[in-house]
């Protein structure tokens, strides 16, 4: 009964979310369904613990799951996010933990909100992630992905895209255009993680190629071929790696504006398209802008609005930044003036830091999981004053409790 | 002496930030408290002494409280003491970077551990970190050391008692000389917290150097009285 | 014949009046009890006419002169004094010492470092040293019976003390056999006070003592106190107790004032560490805000300084219970930390009991760390760091 007393405390906060999002009939509706149904939840949850949530699939989370963990299991986990998207150091607590638990939190869902009631057939739109450093819009990302990948969305993923910026594994110059640059093993890599995410969904929906991609005298892909054979062309034949991205890519664009499947773009740290200068240098030992480089053309591409049936959720980060110190966390600030007006208009979804319960489950949760071995009357008083409730100063924190 | 120990007077300033510059060329600033200042007892519980005790303190100026020293969850004696000879150049940020994975790898040994002994008995296992380091700590501690003393001409390996600091500072340092030890390319955090573990259970180089050392000392019982003689 | 009499310690003894030559002394008797006046005409008369050596006469001679020289040195100072007065357009009935300090550091000022090297008038008895009164009188006897051990004042003081210990043993041993017990509430409280130390005790005496001397009044007094009867000659102990101070009423403790809100709030001003300056405000019905130049505690990035200012707040208990605001400027991260600390706990005085400040003061938090960079010295790589040292 306590719980409900706080699960009824919480729908206050969800009518200012109603507020914010489109306002359909259908959600209130379904406030008050998820109102009659809680106390059945209730008892599921009441089984496992306080802090978690028995409701595994994305698609089926509410404001009243908000600041309690939910498990992926392993097969999705390792499928989704097996070419990244959790974070380095999330990824050793899942390991630590035995258990990939995502926490529920509200930008998430507001994300997942306009998402479920979004009108596919209108032109795409794009949301955008912004916070603070170490606030927790890589795992909000990971979160809706999770969902994607449940809901049969075709899932466009770039875990993270300052790395093929900063530390590409190799560089080499464009065959296809002039004063171009390749990075052959990361395009490779990027379709090996797309492979692997959409494998069922490409079986299923037999998604054919529209146009012939001639790669050399010798090599081709007619047309009507399926998509994953245009994929594998790039895995097996690193060299036309960027340039058969670049043909998935559009042939995607393509078959979801026809209405043959749903597409997910996922890029965290969009911003790093649009810095003025990357980490890769040309051959004449000067410092390439993003513009110059091959990958970043189709991920450009898909960000427009000129297609449908699909969502773009990118996310920019003052860390995506090649090089500097960046003052502000904004939009605006972080995109520059090309990068707005590319993305312009968009969505910006505010992640913040943890509010008073989400910190006290997490806690609640590290305790659980052995993290934190000290118990004193006001661990949680004087963790909340030392992190300043942010996620990532946690974390670090409590690494040494 | 040129380390004068005034008692601090007034500090003059002529506005409240930024005249001190002036201040600074006086050259009778104070680096070190006057030698009746107590040390502070920052700890809540290790204030708990006898009436008298806390009666003859009542009258007696207390030194400030170390930077490093406070009385919350994240700051213990021994780890405090460990971070300090951790410490290279100042560089305190960094020790405490350091002790700080080595604490998180530890833990993360130890819930592995865990997970896999749970059917027998998982209680065993401690996972608290400190509560380990505290462990390793007195294992590997010696409580004689040899020493060389000569008597008529010859030079004998006496073995004589330790005192517990020093027995402390030994411990530790042994403990992060073996780590030092190792391969370069693995990170000290590592190899540290793997020596921890190892003296926590009673194995590793730096218990055996103790006991080499007690070996040691045992062998040459006879020339203990040459302490006095 | 006086010579004869003295016998060979008169040489030693003429170099001890050269000393302690005698002055009158009528107004300040307290300051040196042991100065009395000089009793030139104290002998009977029949003394008189005996011969009077030449020693003795340039002794008493020198004497008077210094009494005299006394007198008009005091005569001189009050006359100043008024004309000083006068000058400052005060009352020159009620010019205290503290009125003449500053009409002289108004009249002259002075940029000297050292206090003392600066221009000052005071009373004379300040200015020249306490001397010893007459010792002897004309005829060459010396009025104290112990005044052949050289230091007269101090061993009469062991003597009364050894005198007062005996006393005491005797009334314990009377009390035993009556059966009756010392009373345990009238122990003296040896806590807040300390022996009188070496030097206070040899202006007191007006003599010089060495360190086994002393060393040796220290340890027959705590005998004398350590007796359980010593409350009973608790006048003749205290008068040898310097009281020490209590180092945590010493500091008086501010009372918080009301703003716009109704909220109580303490601010502390010049919050100094190292060369980083603060000021602190702490508001009480608070939730455990931060406020360091406008951002929240992500102003520090490091996490001890962030434990410092944890530190005080938590060990007071009023963790989220108070609202912090602080403005800081100078010095590195661990200084403006460690000044915002002392501000914080300075500031929380207020806002909890007498045992938690003296709680807090013995956790060194209300202690203002004034320590400064020690400087480097010629001849040596730093501060304390000495240059290898080579053998050739």
């Amino acid at each position: 009964m306590k719980m409900f007393r706080k699960h009824v405390g919480s729908i206050s906060r969800i009518s200012t979310q109603l507020q914010r999002g489109p306002p359909t009939v259908g959600s209130i509706a379904g406030l008050s369904t998820e109102a009659e149904a809680a106390p059945k939840q209730e008892r599921v949850d009441e089984k496992i613990t306080e802090f978690r949530t028995a409701i595994t699939n994305p698609g089926g989370h509410s404001p009243l799951q908000i600041a309690k963990f939910y498990t992926i299991p392993a097969e999705e986990k390792k499928r989704i996010f097996g070419g990244g998207g959790l974070p380095k150091q999330y990824e050793l607590q899942i390991k630590t933990f035995t258990e990939a638990c995502l926490m529920v939190r509200s930008p998430a869902l507001e994300l997942l909100q306009y998402i479920k009631q979004a009108d596919l057939s209108k032109p795409v739109v794009r949301y955008v992630l912004y916070g603070e450093n170490g606030v927790g819009k890589s795992l909000t990302m990971a979160h809706v992905l999770h969902y994607g990948a449940l809901h049969d969305f075709l899932l466009v993923h770039v875990p993270w895209a300052p790395n093929w910026m900063k530390r590409p594994k190799e560089t080499a110059n464009a065959t296809g255009q002039e004063g171009f640059i390749d990075l052959p093993f990361d395009a490779a890599a990027w379709l090996v993680h797309f492979k692997t995410q959409n494998a069922q969904l490409l079986q299923k929906l037999q998604l054919k190629t529209s146009k012939d991609y001639v790669w050399s005298k010798r090599e081709s892909t007619p047309t009507g071929s399926l998509l994953t054979e245009l994929v594998e062309h790039g895995i097996a034949r690193i060299k036309y790696a960027s340039e058969t991205i670049a043909a998935v890519i559009s042939e995607l664009k393509q078959l979801s504006t026809a209405g043959q499947c749903k597409v997910m773009v996922a890029i965290d740290g969009f911003n790093a398209f649009f810095h003025p200068e990357t980490r890769i240098f040309s051959d004449n030992k000067q410092r390439v802008t993003p513009d110059r480089i091959t990958l970043t053309q189709p991920f450009l591409n898909i960000t427009n609005y000129d297609w449908t049936n699909g969502v773009c959720i990118l996310s920019v980060d003052k860390i995506a930044m090649t090089e500097g110190y960046m003052e502000s966390y904004m939009p605006r600030y972080l995109l520059g003036k090309d990068g707005f007006e590319h993305l312009d208009p968009f969505v910006p979804v505010h992640v913040d830091n943890y509010t008073d319960k989400e910190f006290t489950n997490y806690i609640s949760y590290y305790v659980d999981r052995f993290w934190i071995t000290k118990t004193a009357p006001d661990l949680e008083d004087q963790l909340k004053f030392m992190s300043n409730k942010n996620p990532y100063t946690l974390m670090q924190l409590v690494r040494g409790l | 002496m040129l380390k004068r120990a005034l008692i601090y007077g007034k500090f003059r300033t002529n506005g409240i930030y930024g005249s001190f510059e002036n201040g600074t060329r006086w050259s009778r600033l104070m680096s070190m408290y006057p030698p009746h200042y107590a040390e502070p007892i920052f700890k809540k519980d290790s204030q708990n002494m006898e009436k008298y005790e806390l009666a003859k303190l009542s009258h007696v100026p207390i030194k400030a409280a170390l930077n490093s020293s406070s009385d919350t969850i994240f700051n213990a004696e021994l780890k405090q003491k460990m971070l300090a000879y951790i410490v290279k150049c100042g560089n305190s940020r960094l020790a405490r970077e350091l002790l700080t994975k080595t604490f998180e790898q530890i833990k993360r040994a130890q819930i592995e551990r865990k997970h896999l002994v749970k059917q027998d008995n998982g209680h065993a296992i401690c996972i608290d970190a400190e509560k380990l380091l505290i462990q390793a700590i007195e294992n590997s501690r010696p409580l004689l050391q040899l020493s060389s003393i000569k008597r008529g001409g010859v030079k004998y390996q006496v073995p004589v008692p330790l005192t517990s600091k020093k027995s402390y500072f030994y411990a530790m340092k042994w403990i992060l000389d073996a780590a030092k030890e190792k391969d370069r390319k693995i990170s000290l955090s590592s190899k540290l917290a793997w020596e921890i573990l190892d003296a926590a259970h009673g194995q590793g180089r730096v218990i055996k150097k103790k006991n080499d050392l007690h070996r040691l000392c045992e062998n040459n019982r006879a020339y203990a009285h040459y302490r006095w003689s | 014949m006086a010579l004869r009499v003295l016998g060979l310690n008169l040489i030693k003894n003429n170099i001890n009046l050269l000393q302690n030559a005698c002055r009158i002394n009528a107004t300040s008797t307290t300051q040196a009890p042991y100065c009395n006046q000089v009793t030139v005409h104290a002998a009977p008369a029949a003394v008189q006419k005996q011969k009077v050596s030449k020693a003795m006469k340039a002794y008493l001679e020198r004497a008077r002169e210094n009494d005299e020289f006394m007198k008009t040195q005091d005569l001189d100072f009050q006359i100043g004094k008024r004309h000083l007065a006068n000058m400052m357009g005060a009352d020159p009935e009620t010019f205290t010492q503290q009125d003449i300090d500053d009409a002289i550091s108004y009249l002259f000022p002075s940029g000297l470092f050292d206090k003392r090297a600066r221009p000052a008038m005071k009373s004379p008895d300040e200015v020249f040293p306490a001397r010893k009164a007459a010792e002897f009188d004309e005829t060459g006897r010396p009025f104290h019976s112990m005044f052949y051990t050289g230091k007269p004042n101090f061993f009469q003081l062991l003597h009364d003390i050894v005198e007062e210990t005996n006393k005491l043993y005797d009334l314990e041993e009377r009390m035993l056999r009556r059966g009756n017990k010392p009373d345990e509430n009238q122990k003296i409280e040896m806590a807040g006070f300390q022996m009188l130390p070496k030097d206070q005790l040899e202006v007191k005496l007006v003599e010089t003592i060495a360190d086994i001397e002393y060393s040796n009044f220290v340890s027959s007094m705590e005998r004398l106190i350590a007796s359980p009867f010593s409350y009973k000659s608790k006048n003749f102990i205290e008068r040898y107790l310097k009281p020490l101070i209590d180092q945590s009423k010493q500091l008086e403790v501010p009372k918080p004032k009301i703003d716009e809100q109704g909220r109580q709030y303490i601010t502390t001003y010049e919050c100094l560490r190292k060369t980083a300056r603060a000021d602190v405000t702490v508001r009480m019905p608070g939730t455990g805000k931060i406020n360091i130049n406008g951002k929240d505690i992500s102003y520090f990035d490091v996490e001890q300084c962030r434990e410092q200012l944890l530190f005080p707040l938590q060990f007071s208990g009023l963790l989220g219970k108070v609202d912090v605001e602080a403005n800081v400027a100078g010095g590195g991260s661990s200084g403006q930390s460690g000044a915002i600390r002392w501000g914080i706990a300075m500031s929380l005085r207020s806002f909890v009991d007498q045992e938690m400040i003296e709680s807090m003061r013995l956790a060194g938090l209300l202690t203002r760390d004034y320590r400064r960079r020690e400087r480097k010295k010629f001849g040596q790589e730093g501060a304390r760091r000495k240059y290898t040292w080579k053998k050739r």
